[in-house]
């Protein structure tokens, strides 16, 4: 049987990816801090993605639960208001579970030959303008999204695709938890179609997706007039935020 | 009154190419991972100095902000966040620690001294200056490390407009400099290495980065040589 590893599949995008890929016949690991509800041919993993230590202790059952067709790193957190009003200690729980744990997930796998054709890195669109009132986050993805891009060429060289995925917003609980007062929930894509956009692009060996239209104009908009995007952005989101969340 | 800079990872290369330019005009307070003695000779005379090893993000700003107490500064004009390592490898062999090294070292200790400096810049409507790298696109032979500074790099674009009007902030991304960086990170650049920028000029050309106030400014490889030989015409 077909098998899938996935980070974060049991909220969001990453419950949607879950969904997506059982239907399609793969067995799923889903790593989460809080296990999910129990389902055939899914398996969870319970790991705190942001502790090094829970890191290193869980990942030889992960790779021994291999090899994977493909694994996606979708986990991630948020955390939101001015920069300084966010505890160092959250911004550096943010870095790990955003950033740091899917390069050691992606080298791990690489080097114990459990991932045998695909990888994708779940990023976001911000990536592509900037994040005012999501400073540690917006780094946080532009890690990942460097890194996606640099390993293409030597993880192909094993016979694994990197794919890079910048999802803009989706209707999520954690979308909804950050969002400043009054943004419109309805103008944020399904996580279903989020989800089958990055799959087929995952699956197709494709260097980038971002789901959806908007998102892709905006995308443009940001790659040609990042000053001027990143300023809307401001006005957007972090003008409008009353209180820091993480 | 003389202005005040903070200078880190300047025991060596660029930092320390920089901290030698502003010696005599500023009053600097410079940091790095070895013990002062250590590093004591080559410093510029009368630059304070703190070990502050950012392979531990919280101490090393802790160590920061414990030598600002005592040099009894309330204000800070200048800081650039220059300290910086990473390791050249195929990034399917780079370790879990050599990852999580290189993004705590980058990019973690940045956000913490950052969250640090912040009120003393404040003070002085002085302006944060991270130094990245034109490998912050991605890059194969250096995978982690030009991670680390894509993460620098949106950190700037969103600090820079959260802090608009209080501290400015600038990213500098440099291109190749000839110091003992890429030797530390186990790199051999071959015969190109004797074309890399000195890190005087790359120090010349970040100070004049800061001066134009944009951001993020790349200094690449290609116009070192081009822009000196140009400004030297120019001047004729
Ligand atoms: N050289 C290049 O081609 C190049 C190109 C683009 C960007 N850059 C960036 O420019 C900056 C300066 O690099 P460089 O070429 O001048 O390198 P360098 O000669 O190796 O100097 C790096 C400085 O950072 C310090 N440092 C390293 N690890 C540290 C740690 N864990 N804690 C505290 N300080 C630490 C070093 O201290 P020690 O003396 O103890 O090692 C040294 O003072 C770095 O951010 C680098 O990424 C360099």
């Amino acid at each position: 049987m077909k098998r899938a590893l996935l980070t974060g599949g049991s909220n969001g995008l990453g419950r949607a990816l879950a969904d997506l890929l059982l239907q399609r016949g793969y067995q799923v690991v889903s790593v989460d801090r809080s296990g999910g509800a129990a389902q055939p041919a899914m398996l969870h993993v319970t790991c705190d993605l942001a502790d090094r230590h829970a890191v290193d202790r869980t990942l030889p059952a992960i790779l021994a639960a291999g090899p994977y067709e493909l694994a996606i790193f979708n986990a991630g957190a948020s955390a939101t208001g001015r920069f300084e009003d966010i505890p160092l200690d959250a911004c550096l729980r943010l870095l790990a579970v955003n950033a740091e744990t899917p390069l050691v997930f992606a080298t791990a796998l690489m080097q114990a030959g459990a991932v045998e054709r695909h990888l994708c890195f779940i990023s976001s669109l911000s990536h592509f303008t900037g994040y005012p009132g999501a400073a540690v986050y917006a780094a946080s993805k532009d890690v990942v999204a460097a890194y996606a891009k640099g390993v293409r060429k030597p993880f192909a060289a094993h016979g694994v695709s990197v794919t890079l995925a910048c999802p803009g917003p989706i209707r999520t609980a954690q979308a909804e938890r950050h969002a400043p007062p009054g943004a419109d929930a309805a103008r944020r894509m399904p996580p279903e179609q989020a989800a089958r956009a990055i799959l087929d692009a995952t699956l197709g060996h494709r260097r980038l997706v971002i789901p959806g239209a908007g998102p892709k104009l905006f995308a443009l908009a940001g790659w040609l007039f990042p000053a001027f995007v990143t300023r809307q952005m401001k006005r957007l989101i972090f003008d409008r935020l009353d209180e820091a969340v993480w | 009154m003389r202005s005040r800079l903070l200078i880190t990872g300047a025991t060596a290369g660029i930092g320390l190419a920089m901290a030698r330019r502003r010696a005599a005009g500023a009053d600097l307070l410079l940091t790095g991972r070895q013990e002062h003695a250590a590093v004591r000779d080559r410093l510029p005379p009368g630059a304070a100095y703190v070990a502050a090893d950012q392979s531990s993000p919280e101490a090393a700003a802790g160590a920061v902000r414990g030598a600002l107490d005592r040099l009894g500064w309330d204000r800070l004009d200048l800081a650039v966040l220059n300290a910086g390592a990473g390791h050249a490898l195929d990034p399917a062999t780079e370790s879990a620690q050599s990852i999580r090294v290189t993004l705590d070292v980058n990019l973690a200790a940045a956000i913490a001294l950052a969250q640090t400096l912040l009120p003393f810049l404040e003070n002085a409507s002085g302006k944060l200056v991270l130094v990245g790298s034109t490998a912050h696109r991605g890059a194969p032979g250096f995978a982690s490390y030009a991670a680390s500074k894509a993460g620098l790099d949106g950190l700037a674009r969103a600090l820079r407009e959260e802090w608009r009007g209080r501290v400015a902030v600038q990213i500098v991304h440099p291109g190749p400099t000839a110091t003992g960086m890429h030797e530390k990170a186990g790199h051999d650049p071959g015969p190109i290495g004797r074309m890399f920028a000195r890190p005087e000029t790359t120090a010349a050309r970040i100070e004049a980065a800061i001066a134009s106030g944009r951001s993020p400014v790349t200094i690449p490889f290609a116009r070192y040589a081009a822009a000196d030989s140009l400004t030297t015409w120019m001047k004729r």
